[in-house]
């Protein structure tokens, strides 16, 4: 259901150990089949923050809630995620972790993907049928029956979404699923991101690449000291870039240049490469 | 938010400018006192003890609990066991089929689980304010090879990194929809099974980039005599704490296998 909270943050506090408060306040509604960026700097509290999206973190006060957890009846309701464990959450949040070392661990890539399905307590054809389907939109059928750990880092990579991605959540978390990956690799990966987006599912993309973020994201949210500092559309968010100053967050460089183009008729919004392009040569017609 | 799980406190104490040597010399001899003896009070006389030392040196409490929670299991553990499989002494608290629990077992069990959490403080007051370099300095200065200093403070080192990345995995896999908590004791303890191999092969990657990294900065070049930057000499504190331990030592020892001191779980002579 398009245009409805999935995501509600309530006043959210978090401090490890009781030591180092992580997050401050945070309020947040974030909507069905919205695609959102979390930036900010190292240490800001993006990873905190999208952790108890899927109940691995648990709020110090305040609370969060999450929709897709249908009852008996099949209704999605929003339910607090302190009653929750992360394995049952699972099922509506899908969490890619930043190294997917930390998750790989079968004999075979099919096995890998099979292991989410299953503790999902899923029939074993619709397991098969999932994973199969997996390995062909990850491009994933050469090795499927290869040793995962011994693969190259960026198939590691896409094996630990496409093992997410298996599971068939409704929310799609991504920690920096780009890091260390090349440029092709990397838009590749994008591709596949924006194409579930399409399908549907709701995408939270932390990450520090500002040119993915214009390119991809519909929002963006702003997390410096723990706390939002701005939550708006991405082209909102870099159009206003003095909100940003303290932050150490730099628009890429397209809409950079597009700003100090401005004087001469060039729109200061610009997010990409295409729309500057468009922009320009409506410059010269003028 | 990443965090770290470093052993060592940067800080400058009292404790921290003694000489390594020093602190080795004591979590030596602590260990072979905390092994003579058998006494409840003993080991929380010493578990104060060590307490006291090292919030002195200025290590902050979350460190101290952390050793606490890790310990956990252990303290739950040992006086299960001692008193299911070592019946002794005349008291019996109460008998349930075979399990006879006696005052005499489960006394000796605490005190035996808080003597490994005192070894454990005794340990954590040399490794919470040694840092690496004068850890591998003072065990080359007793005649180690450098390579096998390393190799200790490198294992040393990587205990609580191993502990941080076991929080990660584990938390990759629940994302995963992993249940530790279903099932019975033997379904339990496969499910642990994917974050343990996961951490093996991580464990096994982090090994040879390590390997790979110090072999990079001439690690193990044949004929070449290692210099150092940093020398650590004793200063006449260090060996007025020398003299301080070693009679502490011959005085505690002396009391233990002359007079008996400490042998009963709850009497001290």
């Amino acid at each position: 259901m398009a245009g409805e909270p999935c995501i509600v943050v309530q006043d959210l506090w978090y401090s490890y150990g009781g030591e180092v408060t992580a997050l401050q306040g945070i309020d947040l509604e974030i909507e069905d089949g919205d695609y959102v960026a979390v930036i900010g700097q190292n240490g800001s509290g993006k990873t905190t923050l999208v952790k108890h999206f899927n109940g691995l973190l648990k709020p110090t006060r305040g609370r969060v809630l999450v929709r897709g957890l249908s009852d008996r009846e099949g209704s999605p309701l929003l339910r607090d995620t302190a009653d929750l464990t992360a394995g049952q959450l699972a099922q509506t949040v899908g969490y890619v972790f930043q190294n997917p070392d930390h998750q790989i661990f079968c004999a075979t890539t099919r096995q890998e993907l099979a292991f989410g399905p299953r503790n999902l307590d899923l029939p074993e054809a619709e397991v098969k049928r999932r994973v199969e389907e997996a390995l062909a939109r990850f491009d994933l059928e050469e090795v499927a029956d290869k040793p995962p750990a011994v693969l190259g880092y960026g198939l590691r990579r896409k094996i630990g979404v496409a093992a997410v991605y298996a599971m068939r959540p409704r929310i799609f978390i991504l920690d920096e699923p780009t890091t260390g990956l090349d440029w092709r690799s990397t838009m590749e990966l994008m591709e596949l991101i924006g194409e579930m987006h399409c399908h549907g599912h709701t995408i939270i993309l932390v990450t520090h690449d500002m040119k993915l973020v214009a390119e991809f994201s519909q929002k963006s949210l702003v997390l410096r000291d723990g706390q939002v500092l701005v939550y708006d559309d991405t082209r909102n968010v870099f159009e206003h870039s003095e909100i940003l100053r303290d932050t150490q967050i730099e628009p890429p460089q397209i809409t950079a240049l597009a700003k100090r183009m401005v004087p001469y008729g060039m729109p200061g919004d610009v997010l990409s490469v295409e729309e500057f392009y468009t922009a320009y040569c409506g410059l010269g017609e003028r | 938010m990443s965090f770290s799980f470093d052993l060592y406190v940067q800080r400058r104490s009292w404790l921290h400018a003694v000489d390594p040597r020093v602190k080795l010399a004591f979590v030596f001899l602590g260990t072979v006192l905390m092994l003579a003896f058998k006494n409840l009070f003993i080991m929380l006389l010493s578990l104060a003890i060590t307490h006291l030392i090292i919030s002195s040196a200025g290590v902050p409490g979350h460190k101290v609990r952390w050793v606490w929670k890790t310990m956990l299991p252990i303290n739950i553990m040992i006086p299960l066991l001692w008193v299911i499989f070592y019946p002794e002494g005349p008291t019996v608290l109460f008998q349930f089929w075979f399990l006879k629990v006696t005052a005499l077992s489960f006394l000796r069990g605490i005190a035996l689980a808080l003597r490994l959490d005192a070894i454990a403080f005794i340990c954590f007051t040399w490794l919470f304010t040694t840092d690496q370099t004068s850890l591998v300095r003072s065990l080359v200065k007793l005649g180690l090879p450098f390579e096998w200093g390393l190799v200790l403070a490198i294992g040393l080192r990587y205990i609580p990194t191993f502990y941080g990345l076991y929080t990660v995995v584990s938390e990759a896999q629940q994302a995963r929809a992993l249940d530790l908590t279903r099932g019975s004791f033997f379904t339990r303890v496969r499910s642990y099974l994917p974050i343990l191999v996961a951490m093996l092969i991580s464990a096994l990657r982090t090994s040879e980039q390590l390997a790979r990294a110090m072999e990079s900065r001439a690690l193990g070049l044949p004929g070449v005599q290692r210099t150092c930057l940093r020398d650590i000499r004793f200063r006449p504190a260090d060996y007025a704490y020398t003299a301080l331990l070693i009679a502490l030592f011959s005085a505690l020892l002396t009391l233990r296998f002359q007079f008996g001191l400490g042998t009963h779980p709850l009497y001290l002579f």
